[in-house]
């Protein structure tokens, strides 16, 4: 499967990734120099003296050139080392590497949810293109596509958890810890979060869907006396896999996004919740360690995505 | 150019014919634009038609039901839901529309000079739009607020750096495809300067997709002021916005659950008009793309 | 009126102000005989409302961190629940004269490592309390000349003047004994791994998630703690962790707000707790510089604020409107500069006008971003707002916006906050109204006020302590020092397997008394 020229375009992308990555955290690293007021100050807490303001500027390295900072921060991160919160002095790589779990959980099973109900939608919809049922899974995925997702929590934790007190209202549990425990947890912000997606697959799937079928070449499959199913999973199916593809990653993006107001709705101790607290003190190294995370998700899903075009596609390895 | 005014003139009723007919056919996209255009109406005569003060406190009517004093209830400090409400609109909109405009005045430019100049410019541009598209939005627009301060209008200028490359890509893209156009090489020749030829020929050909993607975007940042509202980095107290009601409705959940629902039905049905409307521009101004 | 309510015990509001004011012993609740039933084991899951700033007790600074640092570290002195009298806690203490204090320090206690807490142990703490560079705690030891160890278990405390607060003051972050052993070894990084000789040790904690602690096995208390631990889960909106405690995830969430009452009485199964507190929600002044150097305006802001309504429209009634930075129950209240400020909008404008502000003012003010917050904040807008001045907020988190007001940017003229109350009322006046004092803003003070507040440190006997408090507080409250609006009754949720609980005075729960059926 994996051949010289593949290998060649992976690394090839691979090496495009670089840039992106620097160029990314260089510039939210320059957005947050960009703050007025002093966090050294603020760090120092009540009763500080300027001697210690100024201990705490040189401890935490704030008195040096802009490109130094980022110079340092770089090179650390590059080795594993993401510092330490300002705030808690807590490793930020550990914060991170407890956080990340629970987000992760969430949109995994937010995505498995949107493909669940969107596929089945999506495929009832190609099916008979123009029927009632085509309107109303058009309706639903204008619908999901416009709702916020963090209304869609607050009106599931209103009917779920506090109505019916069938799945917890808030919080999180690691999935090493008590595999069932986590999933109930997760369940309604993965809901809340699968939403968009479940327009986004059934859309995207109904439109390639209904190209392909109004195809020439199913057309005389058709004429050929092929039962519509066969068709439909033979040549439907197998060819919108490209673009399920794309779909697919361009939720994953965007819902590593959303899960941030939806974390805050269910009180997740995800990256959403990271990030707000960090931004809102000013902890520099943690916004920055969890931006860094980011991007190296989405990098590395863009990638994925790449090679599995490339498996799936052969044309596109050119 | 009086044979330009001529066919301007000749041109009128043919585009209000066309437009009555793209009424009539899309209906969809007619009751979208009707409903936006109400709500337009509605913000403009905010000061006329609201029935109370947005900010106004009546400790007595504290979470009060809905009835025919307050129709849609009262918050937790006895605020009337409706007036809020209508407020509240005038700041999403306000808010939606800031983000969208800094988007465009960012994007448009820095992806039409990508787009025309291409070489290392472009390499180089590219490679920053690539590294804005490669984190969640919201994330970039947390950060940066952060940054800024919290309020509404860093809030949405945020938002507004986020959304910048997603429409500096598309004008790239399109301006790449209209620059290799005979017409623009004509209009080199005759020696038009670059600037004039970017405002004449290569700006408002690129100016449909960007209609239709503005359109889209208005409903992402509607959507993204009421989660920085929800999240208090948005709008400040005690100014209304449907992000900010949400906040507060979700405190007081247990006790008065009815006033999750007028904000979060006002955002849902503006995010849906703003799409279906983009919708229906896109079907309208893209010919190769036909309604099935 | 019930204020407390535990279970089935229901206590009158005028038992509550006997015992503050009389100073009886807590046995009148009749609670210890409820804890011989106590049952030993389980963990308590606890809904936190705040991250620690630290759990070093000498760095960190926040007053919500008192209930979990009080599962790590006891106290040389400790409180009575009701009162807040200082009493024995691991040290007794004694005044053989003005000028010197002796603590005389229990004897077998250990640290959770194992170090003995003896006179050296409790000489290295109230040395680094008082000088350490880190330490936010060197105000409260002030008065403290030098520290000797006179016995294997004997401290003595020479003192530059006389100072009867310092028990008090011992019962507080100052009191809190950290292992020498452990501080010596981590150096200038001690906020995160606290060891300490409280009854639970310390295991875990991660950041605005979670705080877990483990029974201290070698406790000097035999037979305490009850629990096996607890753990702390950190959820910053109230009406969230209540939540988490109706649905079952946690046994108890404590200071909620009011407005969840209604909350707590509808849920099966959970028991409601209420009492009142020394945590005073006001309105800072910096009044060193203009527009509040101005007496006038400063009474004008005290005119315009509709306490009574300002309960009501934030604390649903659950809380007694502040005339001064005391409570009405309290032994150094002074009832007769109560009625300085009734709410008299007219009065306020008329004052407005005659410190030159006939069309009203603009005044920049701090707040904090959480909902309560937000919510006291606007209804300070409000009513300042009905007589022309016009409040320009900033939010931020508690440690940016307090440390933009007190500290040295001096960024706002106003901050609406809270003071969390402290075990002597000295203390109140000296770290927020005294000469330089952290919590003063604008840093100056009436000379006679500074005096005032080391007089009130001379005298053992209250009665002689409350003469020197109402001197204090006709200054504070003539003067307008601050703008106190509100003392918020404690509101606890707790799921109906927890047993043994009970409020304090300060607002801040000690687990103790706790045990799970």
């Amino acid at each position: 499967m994996l051949n010289a020229a593949r290998l060649h375009i992976i690394g090839r992308r691979l090496l495009q990734a670089i840039p992106v990555v620097v160029l990314s955290t260089f510039i939210v690293f320059g957005l947050l120099k960009l703050v007025p007021g002093d966090v050294a100050v603020t760090l120092a807490g009540d009763n500080a003296s300027e001697q210690r303001i100024a201990e705490i500027r040189e401890l935490y390295g704030l008195n040096q050139p802009f490109l130094l900072q980022y110079g340092s921060w770089l090179a650390k991160a590059v080795q594993g080392d993401l510092s330490n919160s300002l705030v808690s002095n807590e490793a930020v790589l550990t914060s991170i590497q407890r956080c990340l779990p629970h987000t992760l959980l969430i949109v995994a099973l937010a995505l498995f949810t949107a493909l669940l109900i969107g596929v089945p939608l999506g495929i009832a919809a190609a099916t008979k293109p123009g029927s009632w049922i085509d309107s109303i899974v058009m309706a639903i995925a204008s619908l999901g596509v416009a709702v916020p997702n963090f209304w869609l929590g607050m009106l599931l934790v209103a009917f779920f958890s506090l109505q019916l007190n069938w799945l917890p209202a808030t919080g999180a549990v690691a999935f090493t810890k008590d595999p069932w425990a986590s999933l109930s947890h997760a369940i309604l912000p993965a809901l809340a979060l699968a939403s968009g997606g479940v327009a986004e697959v059934a859309r995207q799937l109904r439109s390639s869907l209904v190209e392909i079928l109004s195809s020439q070449q199913v057309r005389t499959l058709h004429a050929k006396g092929l039962p519509p199913s066969s068709i439909l999973w033979r040549h439907g199916l197998k060819n919108v896999s490209v673009n399920l593809l794309t779909v697919i990653s361009l939720l994953a993006n965007r819902m590593l996004a959303a899960t941030v107001v939806v974390e805050a709705v269910f009180a997740i101790p995800g990256m959403g919740g990271l990030i707000v607290n960090a931004a809102m003190h000013r902890d520099f190294p943690v916004v920055q360690g969890v931006v860094f995370t980011m991007v190296l998700i989405v990098v590395s899903l863009n990638l994925l995505t790449d090679i599995l075009y490339s498996v799936l596609d052969p044309r596109i390895a050119t | 150019m009086t044979d330009v005014t001529t066919t301007t003139v000749a041109y009128r009723p043919r585009r209000m014919r066309r437009f009555v007919r793209w009424f009539v056919s899309d209906i969809r996209g007619a009751i979208s634009l009707t409903f936006l255009l109400l709500l337009a109406v509605i913000s403009i005569l905010a000061p006329w038609i609201s029935p109370y003060d947005p900010v106004a406190q009546d400790v007595n009517a504290a979470l009060a039901p809905m009835s025919a004093e307050h129709w849609l209830g009262a918050d937790d400090l006895g605020r009337d839901t409706l007036s809020r409400l209508i407020y509240g609109g005038v700041a999403s909109l306000y808010a939606s529309f800031l983000a969208v405009a800094i988007a465009v005045l960012i994007g448009v430019p820095v992806g039409i000079l990508a787009g025309y100049l291409g070489g290392w410019v472009d390499t180089m541009i590219s490679r920053v739009i690539d590294s804005f598209l490669s984190f969640p939005a919201i994330v970039l627009a947390i950060a940066v607020t952060g940054a800024l301060g919290i309020g509404l209008t860093n809030g949405m200028i945020s938002v507004g750096i986020v959304f910048a490359p997603q429409l500096a890509r598309l004008v790239r893209a399109r301006t790449l495809v209209v620059r290799h156009e005979l017409y623009v090489d004509a209009a080199r020749c005759f020696g038009g300067s670059t600037g004039r030829i970017l405002w004449r020929h290569v700006l408002p050909n690129a100016i449909q997709p960007v209609i239709v993607q503005v359109t889209l975007l208005l409903a992402a940042a509607l959507l993204a002021e009421a989660s920085l509202s929800f999240l208090g980095l948005g709008i400040q107290p005690p100014d209304p916005s449907w992000g900010a009601m949400l906040a507060r409705a979700y405190q007081n959940m247990e006790i008065a659950p009815e006033q999750m629902y007028p904000p979060g039905l006002a955002i849902l049905f503006t995010a849906l008009a703003y799409n279906t409307l983009g919708e229906s521009l896109r079907a309208a101004l893209d010919p190769t793309m036909k309604r099935n | 009126m019930r204020i407390f309510d535990l279970g089935q015990r229901t206590l009158r509001r005028r038992d509550i102000l006997a015992l503050i004011g009389g100073g009886v012993a807590a046995g009148a609740l009749g609670l210890p005989a409820l804890a011989q039933e106590a049952k030993k084991g389980g963990v308590l899951m606890v809904a936190a409302p705040a991250n620690p700033s630290s759990l070093d007790p000498a760095t960190g600074g926040a007053g919500s961190d008192h209930s979990i640092l009080w599962t790590m570290y006891d106290t040389l002195v400790e409180w009575d629940y009701d009162t807040l009298k200082p009493k024995p806690g691991m040290a007794k203490w004694s005044y053989p004269n003005p000028n010197t204090m002796v603590l005389d320090i229990t004897s077998g206690i250990q640290f959770h490592d194992g170090t003995p807490l003896d006179a050296e142990a409790v000489k290295f703490n109230l040395e680094r309390n008082r000088s350490d560079q880190r330490s936010n705690v060197k105000p409260d030891l002030a008065s403290v000349e030098s520290i000797e160890v006179t016995g294997p278990l004997q401290v003595t405390l020479k003192l530059k003047n006389p100072d009867t607060a310092l028990p008090a003051i011992l019962s507080d972050r100052a009191g809190m004994m950290v292992s020498p052993t452990n501080i010596k070894a981590l150096g200038t990084d001690t906020d995160r791994k606290p060891v300490g000789a409280g009854p639970w040790k310390f295991v875990r904690w991660n950041d605005n998630e979670i705080i877990v602690v483990a029974r201290h096995e070698n406790y000097w208390r035999k037979g305490r703690p009850y629990l096996d631990g607890i753990e702390f889960n950190i959820i910053t909106e109230n009406a969230t962790a209540l939540r988490s405690v109706v649905a079952g995830q946690n046994d108890m969430a404590f200071q909620l707000p009011a407005r969840l009452k209604p909350v707590i009485e509808r849920a099966k199964d959970l028991a409601m707790v209420s009492s009142p507190t020394l945590y005073c929600i006001q309105v800072y002044f910096n009044y060193a510089r203009a527009p509040l150097d101005n007496l006038k305006v400063r009474q004008a802001i005290n005119f315009a604020l509709d306490r009574e309504t300002f309960v009501k429209a934030t604390l649903g009634g659950l809380g007694e409107p502040a005339r001064m930075t005391l409570p009405s129950s309290h032994w150094a209240y002074n009832k007769d500069v109560a009625g300085t400020y009734p709410h008299d909008p007219e009065r306020a404008k008329k004052l407005l006008a005659e410190a030159g502000y006939k069309d009203g003012l603009e005044m920049t003010i701090g707040g904090y971003t959480d909902q309560d917050s937000v919510r006291r904040g606007e209804v300070i807008q409000d009513q300042l707002g009905k007589v022309g001045i016009r409040l320009k907020f900033t939010r931020g988190t508690i440690a940016e916006i307090s440390a933009q007001f007190f500290a040295q940017e001096k960024k706002f003229d106003l901050l609406v906050s809270a003071w969390t109350g402290r075990p002597d009322p000295s203390m109140t006046y000296a770290l927020g109204f005294d000469k330089g004092a952290y919590y003063n803003a604008g840093r100056t003070a009436d000379p006679e006020l500074s005096k005032l507040i080391l007089e009130s440190r001379v005298s053992e006997d209250l009665a002689k302590r409350a003469e020197v408090f109402a001197k204090i507080q006709r200054i504070t409250v003539e003067q307008a020092l601050s703008a106190p609006l509100a003392f918020q009754f404690e509101l606890d949720a707790l799921s109906s397997k927890v047993k043994g609980f009970k409020p304090n005075l300060l607002g801040k729960p000690k687990f103790e008394n706790i045990s799970l059926a």
